[in-house]
């Protein structure tokens, strides 16, 4: 099998800086450092970073958008820097966000502009257009401005955009950024659906159950550096020595937290509610035995569980990016 | 050239006009109140049927079309960098000139309605006696002048892919037309050393042509060449615009690659 079959997205060695005027005063920004990664025909592959991490930077390069300071881009063979034309007839990108589609054009509209600049054929366009809408569900609403459409059904009139060249790659910029969780589970069964049909997707996201749920590789990203890269199997191996306690109790173990979250022995620890008790994850730095030391420590709040557990993608993403960017209240060193 | 995508996005603009009822200012009320103005100032002279009124209608409603077309380009880069669609537009294999084009050719069009309306009211309202002396001529005049005004339009747009202020840069570039291009006052009037920046604008010709058909007897230095002269001149200029307007796109389209900054507004 060539190289292209197999892997239709080989970057190799990308680096990209975002340079400021001298009058603005600020500092270049290296936002992607030597990043590479290849992406297998017809699987879903993740960037996951925090936000700032270079993931977008990455896809806009992949995408035709940007073109790299250094590296390369090979799209289904071809040369993803020069052979813009023929690499774009292939590919189309989703963005998260409220903004890409004409507000004061229907759904319908703006499907037939984009259709028209894709060069599809007149005859059959039509029945292409309804079947979009069909597979975004927006059908009913295909004739509305799309100023009237709800975030959620933006979102997937980004997506009906993007499939209105049947690419072969389908990239996805945080799909489901500021989504309700019901419309965002109703995007991510959509993107299953999609690399069920064949379509290489590959996504960035900083929410981690997506990456676990949808991708079946993952690239973390950190600082514009690849810090880990392959199955969510490949990536616990990468981290042997992570060592995760989980104490369950009664009451609200804050205080606790807050104290444990400055010892230089733990790497991150955070506390959640679930279900009326309260569940604090503790992640060690190494393999130290510390049970019953925090069994003494939690003992105040009535302690229902306590145990060490297996890392979860959370566990490693903390670990090679150092719990940046998470959003759950976490405490770090 | 890709005539479905220049179409695409004629229907595109045009379906945006009619769905914004905004557009209506700078497309039609803006052009009419030129020609008014331009009407009240020459009508002092008495004779509302006389040549000199025609002129400043034909000058009123060109300036009119001018800021529309100018307005127009802005617009529509603002507008699609407003709307995050400028991304979209790039990632597909269609050029962004053809789009632009595209729109250019709408703004035309309703150039062409306009003057349509500049020319009824003026008869109507104002009782100017605006009967054309060469009509054959003067609307395919008329159309090859809005036509140089679209190309300059077009090359402007490329320099407003660049920018975020294209309302201040429209709001500047409106003059040099007003002064140059020999449709408020005759060129002749300017200082000779300034003249040939008259001839260097397609629309200065277009001017030109536009007056040798509606006028019988109109004499100008320029005109003495004949109309068929202003006619060779248009096309040279329209074609020279074109031209750099393509070079113009591809050098901003590799910048806005270089740069990441397509996204900004």
């Amino acid at each position: 099998m060539s190289g292209e079959h197999e892997y239709p997205v080989v970057a190799e060695g990308l680096r990209k800086t975002f340079r400021h005027t001298r009058r603005s005063g600020l500092p270049d920004k290296l936002a992607v450092d030597g990043v590479s990664f290849n992406v297998r025909k017809g699987e879903i592959f993740g960037l996951l970073g925090p936000n700032g991490a270079g993931k977008t930077t990455t896809i806009k390069m992949l995408s035709t958008l940007l073109i790299p300071d250094e590296g390369s881009v090979r799209i289904l063979g071809m040369d993803g820097i020069k052979d813009v034309k023929n690499v774009r007839q292939r590919i189309n990108l989703v963005s998260g966000g409220e903004r890409g589609l004409y507000y004061r054009l229907t759904g319908r509209q703006n499907l037939r502009f984009f259709a028209n600049l894709y060069d599809i054929a007149k005859v059959g366009q039509e029945a292409l257009i309804d079947k979009l809408l069909d597979i975004v569900g927006l059908t009913e609403a295909a004739d509305i401005k799309v100023e009237d459409y709800s975030r959620g059904m933006k979102q997937r009139m980004h997506i009906a955009r993007a499939l209105v060249n049947d690419p072969e790659i389908l990239y996805l910029d945080e799909p489901t950024i500021g989504l309700d969780p019901e419309i965002a589970r109703d995007v991510r069964s959509l993107i299953r659906k999609l690399a069920g049909s064949g379509k290489t997707i590959l996504l960035t996201t900083h929410y981690m159950f997506e990456a676990e749920e949808l991708c079946d590789r993952i690239m973390i990203i950190s600082k514009g550096r690849s810090v880990g890269y392959g199955t969510v199997a490949e990536l616990k191996k990468m981290v042997p020595d992570t060592n995760i306690i989980e104490v369950v109790t009664n009451d609200d173990p804050h205080d606790t937290v807050a104290k444990l979250s400055s010892e230089h022995f733990i790497q991150h620890v955070n506390t959640e509610r679930i279900a009326g008790r309260h569940c604090t994850r503790i992640q060690l730095k190494d393999r130290t035995d510390l049970l019953s030391y925090l069994d003494t420590v939690f003992s105040k709040y009535g302690i229902r569980k306590i145990g060490y557990d297996e890392p979860t993608l959370e566990d490693i993403y903390i670990s090679l990016v150092g719990g940046e960017g998470q959003e759950d209240g976490g405490h770090h060193r | 050239m890709n005539v479905k995508a220049i179409t695409a996005a004629f229907r595109q603009q045009g379906t945006q006009f009619l769905a914004d009822p905004q557009w209506i200012i700078p497309s039609i009320i803006a052009p009419f109140m030129f020609t008014v103005v331009a009407l009240y100032m020459y009508s002092g002279a008495g004779e509302l049927d006389s040549p000199i009124v025609l002129t400043a209608v034909l000058g009123g409603g060109v300036l009119g079309m001018w800021g529309n077309m100018l307005f127009s380009s802005g617009f529509t880069i603002t507008y699609d960098r407003y709307n995050g669609t400028m991304e979209p537009i790039m990632l597909t294999p269609t050029h962004l000139i053809d789009v632009i084009a595209g729109r250019s050719v709408w703004n035309v069009f309703i150039g062409m309605i306009n003057a349509v309306l500049v020319f009824i009211s003026a008869q109507l309202i104002f009782g100017v006696g605006v009967s054309v002396a060469d009509p054959l001529l003067f609307f395919p005049m008329l159309l090859m002048t809005l036509f140089s005004l679209a190309s300059i339009g077009l090359m402007l747009a490329a320099l407003f892919v660049l920018t975020r202020a294209s309302y201040v840069i429209t709001t500047i570039l409106e003059f040099p037309i007003y002064v140059f291009s020999g449709a408020l006052f005759p060129i002749t009037a300017l200082p000779e050393a300034l003249r040939p920046i008259s001839y260097i604008f397609a629309p200065t010709w277009g001017v030109d042509a536009l007056k040798t058909a509606a006028i019988s007897g109109y004499n100008t230095p320029m005109a003495s060449f004949g109309i068929w002269f202003d006619v060779l001149m248009m096309f040279l200029l329209i074609a020279v615009y074109i031209i750099a307007s393509y070079f113009l796109f591809m050098r901003i389209e590799r910048n806005i690659r270089e740069s990441g900054t397509l996204a900004r507004y």
